[in-house]
């Protein structure tokens, strides 16, 4: 679906998640700072989503244990996810990750989670009809919903872009009219 | 990149469209017949009414050689009557109803080719380019409305309301749901359809893993390609 150049796709897959190491694996110290030693089994790491990906499903030979342990995400953790079921317009997706919609379908591909599905699938329409009412009636940048809109993903920007383009098409359109 | 233009049609392309539309116009001038690539146009005699496309009769109309009749659902009283309607109820004021089919052709009319703006045309509905043709009755011939402030005032109401409850929709989408749009205009479709469609591929973006999963399961289940095909085309709806 999403192109091999998607500037989105590809930061997506560099957010980090917290993985856990399950095997002591020499020389990868240095990812936790520990310059020349190895990795402990048992050491929890942050890692880019598509390095962690690829360890958790690369399964070691003989054994059946993979790598590491995939976690959730701090940006999707049961906190977050409380705080969207409450109200998701007050919560500052931003500042969790920039891409929270596409980290969480990335996530949901690796983990099956029916809740996660509806709370993510809620919170984006429930944003989405108060993203189109910005569009619609700006009120300024230092307006009511400057918090709102400053708390917005990716994936939300381009939507508000994409409506605040129709409707003021139809504004010059109307205002055309006049000439 | 192609054309820096969004799906769809933009403002001006709806709006040609629009001008397509039968008006009702009292001619002040003769004018012949015209052979016109929509079909002939009957000559123009002074007093009598006549319904010509809209855009022949904004040219006359600058040319101060025809009065334009506004269709009837552009009075006060109608426009007043939909905007009760459109703030009282949670469905969009229905279409105008389809004239009963003509016997002996096979060609069935839809709403944007049937005469909703002539001075024939039904008062108690708008038609499907209601507000394009307003807004440009208004701006080429406010002196042949009554009231031309209080119909502007109405059909920005209108519009208001019915943009409202548009982006209100979208709350009942889910990813393989539709919202109910009838009697939703010309104009108003391509303002909502970026909005509306990015919401749609958002929600399909979330819910990718369960459909991929219901795939799956359906698969194992035994259902054959065809089957599942099916499946998809009863989600567009």
């Amino acid at each position: 679906m999403s192109s091999y150049y998607d500037v989105d796709a590809i930061l997506t897959d560099a957010q980090k998640v917290p993985c856990t190491f399950e095997l002591t694996v020499p020389g990868l110290g240095f990812l936790e700072g520990n310059m020349s030693g190895p990795m402990k089994s048992g050491s929890k790491v942050e890692l880019p989503l598509w390095l962690g990906e690829m360890l958790a499903l690369s399964q070691n030979m003989g054994t059946n244990t993979s790598l590491v342990s995939l976690d959730h995400p701090t940006a999707l953790s049961h906190r977050v996810l409380n705080a969207l079921k409450a109200d998701a317009r007050t919560v500052d997706l931003r500042s969790l990750a920039p891409h929270f919609y596409n980290l969480g379908a990335r996530i949901l591909e690796l983990f099956e989670e029916e809740e996660m599905i509806e709370i993510l699938s809620d919170a984006f329409k429930s944003r989405a009809a108060v993203i189109a009412d910005q569009a619609h009636n700006p009120r300024g940048a230092l307006g009511e919903g400057a918090d709102f809109m400053r708390g917005l993903d990716e994936n939300e920007r381009q939507l508000f872009r994409a409506s605040h383009d129709s409707a003021k098409a139809v504004r010059t359109w109307m205002t055309d009219l006049k000439k | 990149m192609a054309l820096p233009l969004p799906p769809g049609l933009t403002p001006p392309e709806i709006a040609f469209i629009c001008e397509m539309e039968l008006v009702t116009i009292i001619p002040r001038q003769r004018l012949e017949g015209l052979e016109l690539l929509g079909g002939p146009l009957k000559p123009l005699n002074p007093p009598q009414r006549a319904s010509i496309p809209l855009w022949l009769a904004l040219l006359l109309k600058r040319q101060r050689r025809a009065n334009i009749v506004p269709p009837p659902w552009l009075s006060p009283d109608s426009l007043s009557a939909i905007l009760k309607y459109e703030t009282e109820i949670d469905a969009f004021s229905p279409p105008p109803r389809l004239p009963p089919l003509p016997s002996g052709t096979s060609l069935v009319f839809s709403p944007p080719f049937l005469p909703g703006s002539t001075a024939d045309a039904t008062a108690d509905a708008l038609p499907y380019h209601w507000l394009e043709l307003g807004s440009m009755l208004l701006e080429a011939a406010p002196e042949d409305f009554d009231d031309a402030n209080e119909v502007r005032k109405l059909l920005r109401g209108l519009r208001e309301a019915r943009m409202a409850k548009l982006r209100q929709g979208v709350e009942v989408l889910d990813a393989g749901g539709g919202v109910k749009m009838n009697g939703v205009g010309g104009m108003e479709v391509g303002e909502a359809r970026t909005f509306i469609t990015g919401v749609v591929d958002g929600l399909r973006k979330i819910g990718k893993s369960r459909e991929e999963a219901r795939k799956e399961r359906d698969r194992e289940n035994g259902y054959s390609p065809s089957q599942d095909f099916d499946d998809d085309e009863m989600d567009m709806r």
